[in-house]
């Protein structure tokens, strides 16, 4: 069976995100994750060392988790209000970044946020990017914090009174505690992270010197550098790749010079986790991670090309501040504050051109409404071709809405048009599409069936009279029996979808069975369409109806029995009532709309056809006197 | 007798409403026509079958027919009448 296409072409922005959705997506998970499973339990089965390290890096990312989970809590309230007021000019969204990327020690919850602002339209993009610059720069503080402070204090000693009173607050019912549990929590798991990662490093050095392997000169930078970028795209995180360089510093496993270029890697790694982040996110986020990537390969770029001047400018620096010639680790800091700092001067004056450009790589998806592609304003003037555009445009809106109610039940638009037996379909189709129903309603279905009314209500009152009066008015009313079906789908899809998760087999099996009669109903509607044209008359549809009522009254009386036994509560059994009743009024417009849409008759009889076609009401009386029958 | 038949007959093609009553029963009697041999072909089908599933839908086919048939077979007794007490 031809259907029409659902939209045009699809658009460029579209594909992209298909193409990101489909192809890179799964890619990722298929070979990435496994590899990185296998590189570590080869790492684990030769060095213990390792392991600690690794288990310090692992303690330190759950405890950013924990951490900001602890700042969502806040973030409903204050942070969106203090966001809303400083964020008004480029100087105050930068100072916000810092400012609040140092308090969060999380650029990327810092990134979340702008994202969720920037989505809802509260944020213009100039200001996001310019948060986006600030929480570079305040990423910083935390290399200042962990080698000024966290490398010579033992961390573990105030990591652990912070854990315990951390998940008692954790499990008061008060949000706000909850949160201050949170936070504290996750300060802790930091604080034992550094420790695990300092500890490791300490007696790995006892046994492996990784200073062998030291690179000089540029091809060293690079080589680092792009260790660093990967490092960080793994562990999700350049705070913690930061505080696994200080410490491997500290204990001098790695040189000063590779040090520096690991951490301009990691800069730019962060980045690629912030991008794939993004497939999914709107078209401003696209636009903000690319951004932060331009923004952090350029500072990358620059920090690499002037390494040896940075050094130079840091060893200056130092002496000023006071920090000693061999405290590497301080220098670190001051190293990954300065690169950013210039990248920040660098990229300012040139804000308005990345904003430019990334507006003009990524194009905004626009919202597609559907639109009538056979009512023209030409057609209208011509009365045959009015009722046949009509027609071909409600037998579009049809088939469009018989993909929303696929989707709607959770099963492939492909099982429609397949002769694939219906309970293979059921049991393959156990996963909840996750397709937003109202917005496909809003979007697809509602303005076409708008511009059905609207041509019909123009040609009939302009010239449209006896029989073909009669013709747009059944067509309009084909049209509504299809919205009224999706919207019958819409309402049984909330327990629809709630069955399909739960793990409850009874009621899963009864919901099976409303899904079943739908897509049967669909697929007979359909075999009635591709029929000959001498057989699509309107009675094989009574058929239908007769069915409907059948296996409805069968859900009905199987219901009854399953309340009787105990194995359904009152309450699921008052929902699957409901739905039973959603599902049969849903079979029913399907019907109605199928008779007037695919039945062809020679015009002489479709009057006497029709005349002998069955209501409800006859359908019921029918059923009635055959039980009647069989009782007797 | 012959005279009352011609003079119906040219009722039918003078008036209107006579005309469209009279292709109306017509077109009528030919829809119940066609159910009538459908009816036939599905009794025949049934007493071959022998597979249940093919047999029950056969059923369910026969009694919407005969439903069909009865509700059209009742239109055309009220068309018949309408059209004696127009004469």
């Amino acid at each position: 069976m031809m259907r029409a296409p659902e939209n045009g072409c699809p658009s460029i922005p579209l594909l992209r995100r298909h193409i990101g959705q489909l192809w890179l997506q799964p890619m990722l998970r298929k070979t990435f994750l496994p590899a990185i499973f296998l590189l570590l339990a080869y790492g684990f089965a030769v060095s213990a060392d390792f392991k600690t390290i690794t288990a310090g890096v692992a303690i330190f990312l759950f405890g950013m988790l924990s951490l900001e989970e602890g700042f969502k809590t806040f973030t409903a309230g204050t942070l969106e209000k203090i966001l809303k007021a400083s964020t008004n000019s480029l100087l105050k969204s930068m100072t916000f970044g810092v400012v609040a990327t140092s308090i969060m020690q999380s650029s990327s919850l810092v990134s979340v946020i702008t994202i969720s602002f920037l989505s809802a339209g509260l944020l213009e993009l100039a200001s996001g990017i310019g948060i986006i610059f600030g929480a570079n720069l305040g990423t910083t503080t935390g290399a200042w914090l962990v080698a000024g402070f966290g490398l010579k204090v033992n961390l573990s000693a105030y990591a652990m009174p912070m854990l315990v009173f951390g998940i008692i607050l954790v499990f008061q019912r008060a949000k706000s505690l909850k949160g201050a549990g949170y936070v504290l929590a996750g300060l802790g798991f930091l604080f034992l992270g550094i420790h695990y990662m300092k500890d490791g490093f300490d007696s790995f050095g006892q046994t492996i010197d990784l200073a062998e392997y030291t690179m000089t000169g540029y091809a060293g930078v690079v080589v680092f550098a792009g260790i660093g970028a990967a490092a960080t795209v793994v562990m999700q995180s350049s705070h913690a790749m930061l505080v696994l360089i200080l410490a491997a510093l500290a204990t001098h496993q790695i040189s000063y010079e590779n040090a520096l270029a690991l951490a301009i890697g990691s800069n730019v790694g962060t980045t690629v986790t912030a991008i794939i982040g993004s497939l999914g996110a709107s078209a401003d986020g696209k636009r903000l991670a690319l951004a932060h990537l331009v923004f952090n390969v350029v500072t990358g770029l620059l920090a690499i090309v002037g390494i040896y001047e940075l050094m130079v400018a840091v060893e200056w620096i130092s002496a000023r501040l006071g920090i000693a010639a061999d405290n590497y680790t301080l220098q670190l800091a001051v190293f990954h504050s300065l690169f950013n700092l210039i990248g920040i001067v660098v990229m300012l004056p040139l804000l308005g051109l990345l904003v430019r450009f990334v507006e003009k790589l990524i194009v905004s998806e626009q919202v597609e409404i559907e639109r009538p592609i056979y009512l023209s304003g030409a057609s209208i003037e011509i009365r045959d071709a009015a009722v046949e555009s009509v027609k071909k445009e409600s037998i579009r809106l049809y088939d469009l809405a018989a993909g929303v109610i696929a989707d709607g039940l959770s099963i492939q638009r492909d099982a429609l048009e397949t002769e694939e037996k219906l309970k293979h379909v059921l049991r393959k189709s156990t996963d909840v599409i996750d397709e937003d129903i109202d917005d496909l309603y809003e979007r697809k279905l509602k303005a076409l069936y708008g511009a059905i009314v609207e041509y019909v209500i123009q040609s009939r009152g302009g010239y449209a009279e006896g029989r073909m009066k009669e013709e747009l008015n059944s067509l309009r009313q084909a049209g509504q029996h299809v919205i009224e079906a999706v919207k019958g789908v819409k309402h049984l899809r909330k327990n629809l979808t709630r069955s399909l998760r739960s793990d409850d087999s009874t009621v899963k099996k009864e919901y099976d069975r409303l899904r079943k009669l739908i897509l049967k109903v669909l697929r007979d509607i359909d075999v009635v369409r591709t029929a000959d044209v001498g057989s699509r008359s309107v009675l094989p549809f009574d058929r239908l109806k007769l069915d409907i009522e059948e296996k409805t009254r069968q859900f009905s009386e199987g219901l009854d029995m399953l309340i009787r036994k105990g194995s359904i509560d009152v309450h699921t059994a008052t929902s699957l009532m409901n739905d039973i009743s959603y599902c049969k009024e849903t079979c029913w417009d399907l019907v109605e709309a199928g008779s007037v849409l695919f039945s062809e008759s020679d015009p002489d009889e479709k009057d006497a056809i029709q005349s002998i076609a069955l209501g409800e009401r006859e359908i019921i009386e029918m059923m009635d006197n055959a039980d009647e029958g069989a009782a007797r | 007798m012959k005279i009352q038949k011609l003079l119906d007959k040219l009722k039918d093609i003078l008036s209107a409403d006579r005309h469209a009553q009279l292709e109306k029963y017509k077109s009528l009697k030919k829809v119940l026509k066609s159910l009538r041999v459908e009816k036939k072909g599905l009794e025949k089908e049934l007493s071959d079958t022998i597979d249940a599933e093919k047999q029950q839908e056969i059923s369910s086919r026969l009694k919407i027919i005969s439903m069909q048939r009865k509700k059209g077979l009742k239109l055309l007794r009220e068309l018949k009448e309408d059209r004696k007490r127009n004469k």
